[in-house]
């Protein structure tokens, strides 16, 4: 597939790297998690 | 999406993502990053530059590599990869300083006909959830598939 055919996919086609596999589950920005936690429960979630 | 993106790699679950920004600062590695909240199905989005040398991520440096409109796209890709995973999940997404949630604003202003097709978007105003419109100014970002 041409860059140009994969830039207009919405869905995109995932390189799976299984040596990402050791970032699964680190919490690489726990000021923005703690931050949301916060924010989510005062406002909680908005009806769809 | 109308903008280039970049390509990224992903580990199996499609929580974690990294990707190259190429610009005239050279090439800068970047992740994208969905974590667990609080709330059932809910995760936070959040991405930032790799730092090389330091082994550390920042998502609060300024990169300047004359591609933000670039990378605001691979990280909309992003989210739809992650949803198509998990159509169920409602995505979070706040900026770690106004400059970055108005970067966040403008990623889904720029994007908001085709990504109104297929999610739900609602920015944070005053405490409260409302529809996103353009031009308002909003404090957090919350999207889930339609």
């Amino acid at each position: 597939m041409e860059p140009k055919d994969l830039n207009k996919k919405k869905t995109p086609i995932v390189k799976i790297d299984k040596e990402l596999e050791k970032h699964r589950g680190k919490v690489l920005f726990p000021e923005k998690l703690k931050r949301a936690n916060k924010i989510l429960k005062r406002v909680g979630l908005p009806n769809v | 999406m109308k903008y280039q993106r970049y390509k990224y790699s992903a580990e199996n679950e499609l929580m974690y993502y990294e990707f190259y920004s190429v610009g005239p600062k050279g090439h800068i590695k970047k992740v994208i990053e969905f974590s667990e909240t609080n709330v059932e199905d809910v995760y936070n989005l959040a991405f930032g530059d790799y730092d090389e040398i330091t082994g550390k991520i920042s998502d609060r440096v300024v990169t300047n590599n004359g591609d933000s409109l670039k990378v605001l796209s691979t990280v909309a890709s992003s989210v739809y990869a992650f949803t198509s995973k998990r159509p169920e999940a409602w995505v979070f997404a706040t900026g770690s300083t106004s400059v970055r949630t108005r970067l966040y604003r403008m990623g889904l202003t720029n994007n908001l006909a085709e990504i109104s097709e297929d999610f739900h978007v609602y920015g944070l105003k005053e405490d409260q959830w409302e529809d996103f419109f353009i031009g308002e100014d909003y404090k957090a970002f919350l999207v889930k598939r339609k």
